[in-house]
């Protein structure tokens, strides 16, 4: 494995106040190398977002409570710095895409502006050199009038356009991280496609390491090496892509697998799903959190909690594996 | 900018409400660089004369060309309306965004104390005790305005910046490493400048008119001339059936006051025009 570009050590995510606080997200560690990317996967409300908010220190301190044994990006330990500090590696160091970029602009600047700021903020070189550098950024990410984009306010672009433009911004400081959460959810199948490539060359040029939150198996395969399975804030599987896909062991991982759809000439006979639903943060069930929607529990599933276990090729919570 | 400006364009009354706005600018310009309405304190005729050539609105009691008096009086409700929109637009602007970005924790709880006492004493006294505490002083009136109308523009700031400061491109925005107050004035307050504007054109309209009843009740100005004194001394006259003042302090501001709202309404449609854009 090459240089750690991010490391969590068993990261911990509660909500609420200290009476009725729940847990989001459950210790949860994993590294990934510079130049690597590795996915995210899970259903809506699992966690994934605020394990991203939290890697950041983005959660608000009033009403998230974060633990950690250490978050390092690029070797420092983002908690032990103060808030003026971490600011700095902010936007240089990690950045961040939204899903939604249409509100993950401001509506009232163009986005030249915006692509600068986050430049000129964290390299303060003059303003000519930003415009200059800004505009190789949008040409970059596949442009062909940068200066256009760059004088468009974001409601005058389509979204895929708009998400091109937001991965120009954080790519522009040459990051060591980019988590990017939910990049593709709100676009079309094409435009997925050229945000994937982006991604995909982010980590050849500058040997970025890429946090890939996805729901989308598929996207996931495309674009990591790794993948990680997330259900009720805690990480059910770990492995790399190609052995999930072949041969899922966590019973979550092969219903989400068996979700996606699958085009052939012949018409499916249905749509299959999981079970159930995502139990809220607040009523999480003893032992096994998937076990009420697993069709192969048994008792010792309801009634303790399986760790995630260091298999010989992967790593599985899990007592009954397929 | 110039997509506000092509709105307002196509627009009769907006268009109409801003030829009546410029040309009371200009009066009240004209006043300031003393070019007209120099003879308002001037003795230049016999008490209560009617309109003529050389007195076209006539005279006061004192024999004052009331015409000089009432362009006088345009003077001082425009620098009225403008020093009291600008100061309270701004303290508003300022503390609510405060109060907003820093909601039920101690500063948000500070501000809105102040705003709840400021709020429950009743205007008139409140100018009438700044006007006693503060004899002689020019500023009192409008001391006492900016004191009292930054409230109600805090109280809608600081509602829309807990409703934007939720949206996303304020995580983007933490982000990318900006502090918070940078965030509050640099991302949070451009956006709700539309609302500025329009509670700008109404705190400017009740300036104005707030000066006249303060000045009439004898609150107001005291060294020149309003249009509100202007009605003070017809209260008298009226009686007698002399009209120029009556007439012509109520007529401008109304015409004023009229123009200022058309302008006001054209402007905010004109605005919302381009922020309908999805």
């Amino acid at each position: 494995m090459s240089r750690v570009a991010l490391k969590v050590d068993k990261l911990s995510v509660w909500f609420g106040t200290t009476s009725a606080r729940r847990q989001v997200v459950d210790n949860v560690s994993f590294r990934i190398g510079a130049g690597e990317a590795v996915g995210l996967v899970g259903e809506s409300g699992c966690g994934k977002s605020a394990t991203a908010l939290a890697i950041l220190g983005l959660l608000p301190t009033t009403t998230a409570t974060v633990e950690a044994d250490g978050v390092e990006i690029n070797g420092r330990d983002i908690f032990s710095l103060s808030a003026a500090q971490r600011r700095r590696i902010l936007g240089r160091d990690v950045a961040m895409v939204f899903q939604q970029p249409a509100t993950a602009l401001d509506p009232v600047f163009t986005l030249g502006q915006q692509i600068g700021a986050v430049y000129r903020r964290h390299t303060g070189i003059s303003k000519k050199e930003v415009q200059l550098a800004m505009l190789g950024a949008l040409e970059q990410v596949g442009f062909g009038r940068p200066e256009e984009i760059a004088s468009a306010y974001p409601h005058q672009l389509s979204g895929g356009m708009q998400q091109l433009a937001m991965i120009a911004m954080a790519t522009m400081c040459k990051p060591a991280v980019l988590i990017a959460d939910e990049p593709t959810t709100a676009l079309d199948n094409s435009t997925q496609a050229m945000i994937q490539h982006q991604l995909k060359r982010l980590q050849t040029d500058h040997n970025t390491a890429i946090l890939l939150i996805s729901h989308d198996l598929g996207v996931i395969r495309q674009s990591c090496r790794e993948v990680m399975v997330m259900y009720c804030g805690r990480l059910v599987e770990k492995t790399d892509c190609d052995s999930l896909y072949a041969h899922p062991r966590h019973p979550y991982s092969a219903g989400l697998l068996s979700c996606i759809p699958q085009i052939s000439a012949t018409r499916p006979a249905g749509i299959s799903a999981i079970p159930g639903q995502v139990p809220p943060a607040t009523e999480l069930p003893p032992g096994c959190h998937f076990a009420p929607r697993c069709n192969r529990a048994e008792s010792q599933c309801r009634q303790s909690i399986p760790v995630l276990d260091t298999g010989l090729d992967r790593d599985v919570a899990c007592f009954r594996q397929l | 900018m110039r997509r506000t400006w092509q709105g307002l364009k196509s627009d009769r009354f907006g268009m109409g409400g801003l030829l009546i706005v410029a040309v009371f600018g200009v009066v009240a310009l004209c006043v300031w660089t003393g070019l007209l309405g120099q003879g308002w304190s001037e003795v230049s005729g016999e008490r209560w004369e009617g309109a003529s050539t050389a007195h076209w609105f006539g005279t006061n009691i004192l024999g004052q060309d009331i015409f000089q008096r009432t362009l006088f009086g345009t003077a001082t409700a425009i620098e009225v309306g403008l020093i009291v929109t600008f100061f309270s637009t701004l303290l508003g602007m300022v503390l609510g965004a405060l109060g907003g970005w820093y909601s039920h924790s101690w500063p948000d709880e500070i501000i809105l104390w102040i705003k709840g006492v400021l709020d429950s004493i009743p205007f008139y006294l409140f100018a009438a005790a700044i006007a006693f505490a503060l004899q002689g002083i020019h500023w009192a009136m409008h001391l006492a305005m900016v004191l009292t109308f930054w409230t109600t523009t805090a109280r809608i700031v600081r509602g829309e910046v807990m409703r934007i400061k939720e949206r996303e491109f304020v995580d983007a925005a933490r982000a990318i490493g900006l502090p918070g107050l940078t965030i509050v004035f640099r991302h949070v307050l451009p956006n709700t400048y539309h609302i500025l504007l329009v509670q700008g054109t109404i705190v400017f309209v009740a300036a104005i008119k707030t000066e006249v009843i303060l000045s009439f009740l004898g609150l107001g100005i005291q060294d020149g001339v309003s249009w509100g004194l202007m009605l003070a001394e017809s209260s008298q006259e009226v009686l007698a059936g002399h009209f120029g003042n009556f007439m012509a302090a109520s007529v401008f501001l109304f015409v004023l006051l009229m123009g200022f709202n058309l302008l006001a309404d054209a402007l905010q449609d004109a605005w919302d025009a381009r922020r309908a854009i999805p």
